[in-house]
Parts: structure tokens; sequence; C-alpha cells
């Protein structure tokens, strides 16, 4: 498992795939989630409407909202890009046939898919780090330029905050992951991913989630659990946004490592039982 | 004393999921320290049999040990390196990187790079992406990852597949060098010239059966060994005297009567086509190629070819 995890951290790291996903991923969180927010607000258009006042509003980019500000994207773009990061690191290696060139090296398939498992955790773990960090960073820029004072969460709630990211970028990520096992094609993989994220859970799940029978069904999908959990990192102020969560944030917790543990198992037991190659 | 074997099937059987039956009953034996030329048509089953000694597809029914233990197991990986089917590789990584990758994987040192670089002539190009590269560069690349672990056994198929004549003779050159030092190569490929020319034994599969084994000299004088050619005319009067004479012997290629008699009866023949009035011009004795071997075995009709002159009539 350390030979094929040594392998695939050299392959992650020289794939320029990977870095443009990360970059759109930071963009999208630094961009629009703080610097152009804060622009926003601070000198608000003249016929913007919003319950709260622009000069509340404005203070979820500010240090005592970091968690929850640098959260509520996961459940979307960051959800969509660890999906697509998840199933190039699989499908990429069916497309190009080189799951063949390394199963005939030494290690057995199980060791080749945890390296890759394993090098996915250490990923999810960075990309976590660097987004908690430098969302801390533009936040502490910010306070400091609008002159205005702002407290940081308490260690245990930033390390709590930080566990959410991480958990829920790594289900993501084993979702992508096992799509592109299943699939064994790279467009079928992120397709299926981004048409589930973005129709399935967004959309449906949206427009029918007072329906009686649907939202039972809807309390059981990664999503909806990942906002539950999301959630519970509250902004300082009352968000027009805020919606009613259909399960608690313990349940999402539990909910969202069952489904980081099930996708990593039917990868495990897809990719071991399969053949490769042939027809 | 029993020679030790590199590669030994007993039964082993693949039949996809499609229902196509890519391999039935094959039973091979390959001897540590040969040239083992995989012979047979495309669509005969030779790939599917390398991915199922690779460990890359799980069999219907049968075993295999290869390299003293279970296809796929790490004990078998760590002993054998193959190229199956097309060389596969990174396409955004240099051919040096892609071969660190495959050292990573392997648990081998990186010294090991340069030199299979070396020895693939491809020291000057690893630098360089993969997907920049020919085919020939392509497919010494895959020899160059097989390499990699210093293999006892060597499995390479089709290595000569879309080779330019140049880039063909390099890559015989090299298989021969790579038997040097005892190593077992298992060679996979539907030329017939290019086993001839590399392989010590060769067998042959038809619709996933091995139907021949043994060594070329000997593949051939199981089916005849020699031939005997006859131009005459008029030719189809001089074929219905000799089907008459030897029923099943006589094939017609490129205008030309091919016995597969012994030469013995060469006079004999000569004889009875003048008695009946038809003009010989000529008759000798031929020594029979690997193809026309591999074409009885395998029963398979061949296309006009400049290297083989034209098609087959019986």
């Amino acid at each position: 498992m350390i030979a094929s995890f040594r392998a695939e951290t050299l392959k992650a790291r020289k794939r320029w795939a990977n870095w443009i996903l990360f970059g759109i991923l930071m963009l999208t969180l630094l961009l629009f989630g703080y610097i152009l927010s804060y622009v926003i607000l601070k000198h608000p258009p003249r016929n913007f409407e919003s319950p709260v006042p622009a000069s509340v509003l404005i203070r979820a980019v500010f240090p005592e909202n970091l968690l929850a500000n640098v959260l509520s994207p996961t459940s979307t773009i960051g959800a969509a890009i660890m999906i697509i990061l998840g199933g190039l690191s699989t499908a990429s290696e069916f497309g190009w046939l080189t799951v063949q060139t390394i199963l005939i090296q030494k290690p057995g398939r199980a060791a080749v898919l945890l390296g890759k498992l394993a090098n996915l955790a250490v990923i999810t773990f960075l990309v976590s780090v660097v987004a908690l960090g430098s969302a801390a960073l533009t936040s502490y820029l910010l306070v400091t330029i609008d002159g205005s004072s702002s407290s940081w969460p308490p260690v245990s709630v930033l390390l709590k905050g930080f566990g959410a990211l991480w958990l829920e970028l790594a289900v993501w990520t084993a979702f992508g992951m096992f799509l592109g096992i299943a699939f064994r094609s790279t467009a079928a993989a992120i397709g299926g991913g981004l048409t589930y994220l973005f129709v399935l859970e967004a959309l449906i799940g949206q427009l029918l989630r007072e329906t009686a029978g649907i939202k039972e069904v809807l309390r059981f999908l990664p999503g909806v659990n990942a906002s539950a959990v999301n959630a519970s990192f509250r902004l300082t102020f009352r968000s027009p946004n805020a919606g009613t969560q259909l399960v608690d944030a313990t349940r999402g917790w539990i909910i969202l490592m069952i489904y980081l543990v099930l996708f990593t198992i039917l990868a495990i037991v897809i990719f071991q039982r399969r053949d490769v190659g042939g027809s | 004393m029993a020679q030790a074997l590199a590669v030994e099937t007993h039964g082993l059987t693949k039949r996809y999921r499609t229902g196509v039956l890519a391999v039935n009953d094959l039973d091979l034996r390959v001897r540590a320290g040969e040239v083992y030329g995989f012979l047979g048509p495309n669509g005969a089953g030779k790939t599917t049999t390398l991915r199922l000694l690779s460990g890359l597809l799980h069999p219907t029914s049968g075993t295999a040990m290869v390299a003293g233990a279970s296809p796929g197991s790490p004990a078998s990986l760590a002993r054998m390196g193959a190229m199956v089917e097309t060389p596969a590789f990174y396409p955004y990584l240099s051919g040096r990187d892609n071969l660190r990758v495959v050292a990573r994987y392997a648990g081998v040192p990186k010294s090991r790079i340069e030199p299979v670089l070396k020895l693939v002539d491809l020291t000057d190009r690893a630098r360089h992406k993969f997907k920049t590269y020919s085919t020939g560069m392509k497919q010494r690349l895959g020899v160059a990852a097989a390499l990699l672990k210093g293999p006892d056994l060597l499995i390479l198929d089709e290595p000569t597949s879309g080779l330019d004549p140049q880039g063909t003779m390099e890559m015989r050159a090299l298989i021969k060098e790579l038997k040097q030092g005892g190593r077992t190569v298992l060679l996979s490929s539907h030329l017939l010239n290019e086993v001839e020319l590399t392989c010590d034994r060769v067998g042959v599969i038809a619709k996933g059966k091995l139907v021949a084994e043994g060594t070329v000299d000997e593949l051939r004088a199981r089916s005849g060994g020699r031939t005997l050619r006859i131009r005459a005319t008029p030719l189809e009067q001089a074929q219905r005297s000799l089907e008459s004479l030897l029923p099943e012997q006589v094939r017609v290629i490129d205008g030309s009567l091919i016995l597969n008699v012994d030469h013995a009866q060469a006079a004999s023949i000569n004889r009875r086509l003048v008695s009946e009035g038809i003009d010989v011009s000529e008759l000798r004795v031929d020594e029979q190629s690997l193809e026309d071997v591999f074409l009885q075995l395998t029963e398979t009709p061949t296309l006009p070819s400049p290297a083989t002159g034209g098609g087959e009539q019986r």
C-alpha cells in the first residue's frame, strides 16, 4: 500500500488537472465568498434589497463567521470539484488503460486502491487546510481593511469545523472515485456525479423536500446530511437564506461517515472482482 | 530431468459475460529460459491468455502458475514483467516520470530507471511527455517498464505491432538480447516470420485452443515438412488428376499446385501428368514455411499480400 501511495502522490502532483481544480475551488471561495462579497456589501448598489442590512451581512466575511462562510460553498462547488477529482483519479486509469500497467506491478488490487484512497485522503486534508487557512487570512485582511473588530471562533469549534470540511470533501471525493470505478469512464463518472449533485440532490431535493415519502428518502442523502452539519456552524446573524434542515447535525456526521466507508468498500469490492480489459 | 516451467496452465478457460469463449481448456507449458512464441490469428485468444496470466482477468475455470505462483499474486507479479496489448502510460508524464511511477508501484529503486532507458534507447527522449511519443517509442517504453523489476519472466504482447521495418528489426534484436541471462520470454504475435526469427518454441492457438506446440522445425515436420510445387498446363486437368490420386493433399496457390506428399513421389507424379498429356513446366520440392504450417493448423484463409503472393483455392 505504501508503494502504491508513493506512486499516486507522484501522479497527483504532476497532473495539471488537479491543480486547475484546486485553483477553481480557491478562486471561488476567496474571490466570490470573500473579496467580491465584501466589495459589493461595502458599496451596495442602490437597488440592493435584503431583510438584513448590508452592514450586517458583510460580517459573513469576518473571522467570527469563518467556518460558516467556508463550509457553505463546500456543499455545492466544493462537492462538484471533489467529485471531479475523485472521478478523474480512477476513471482516467481505465481511459488510458494505465490500470493494467499498475496491476501488473507488484501490489495486489486492494493495495493499489488503498494507496489511491490514502493519497486522496491526504489531498482532501491539504485542500481543507489551505482552504481554511487562506479563508482565515483573507478574512483577517478584510476585517483589518474595514477597520472593524471581530473575534475568531474558539479553537475547539475551529477544529470541529475543520473536521466537518475534511469529512465532506472526503465523502464527495470517495463518491467520485467510486463512480470512476463503477463506470470505468471519466465522462460517465463526472457526468453522473454532477447530475446527481445538482439535479437529484439540489433541484429535486429542494422541490420535493416537503413531499411525504420523498422527505424520508432525502434524509438519507449525503448532500442533505452535509447541509445539516454545515448549518450547525451558524452565522452570527440570522441569514435570510437559512432554511430548516431535514436532519440534525449529529445524524449528519454519522450518515456522512457511513457514506465514506460505504463508497470505499464498494469501490474496493468492484475493483477486486472485476476483470480488466477484454469484452 | 524435467525442465522447470515458467508458465503452466491446466484447462485454462475464459468465457466473457457476453458469452464469447475466448480461451478454451488451454494447457500451456513455457520452459524456464526459453523464448516462447505464442502464435495465432487475430481474435484467437492470445491477449486474453496473457491477461489471464497477468492476473488482469479472472479465469472461468482451470488453473495457472506463473513464475511459481498464481497469476496476479504479488509473488508472481514480483518475478514477471509484462506489456499486454498496447503500452499504457500517463500522457501528461514524461517517459522517465512514467517509469518512476511504475518503479514506485513495483517497489524498485529508481536507480533501475536509467539502465532500462538506455537498454531500449530512450534516454534522449526520456524527459519528453509520453503523449508526444511515436508508436515505436511507446512500445520501447512498454518494454522498459516491463524490465524495471529485472524479471525472470517477460511477457510481451505483439511487441512489434505498429512498428516500421527499422523499429521491428530493433525490437527483434532487443528481444534476443533480453533472453541473455536465462530470462524466459513469452511473446505473442500473429506475425509468423517474427516468431520464426526470435523464438525457441512455438505454441499455436486457434479459437482459444492450443492446436500445436513445438520448435519451428518440429511443427514443419508434423505438417508434412516439405511440399511439391508443380506448374502444369492445363491447370484444372492437372488438379483433377492429382486429386483423384491424392485426395485432400492438393491445393492451388498462385497458379501452382501444392502437394503435401513425400518428395520421393515427384518422379511418379511427373510421369502420370505427362502420360495424361499435361505439360509440366516446373516441379520442385519446397521447404514448408511456418506460414504454411500456421495456415494448416488454424484453417485460416490467407489474404493476398506481397509476402505470400496470392490467394488460395481448393
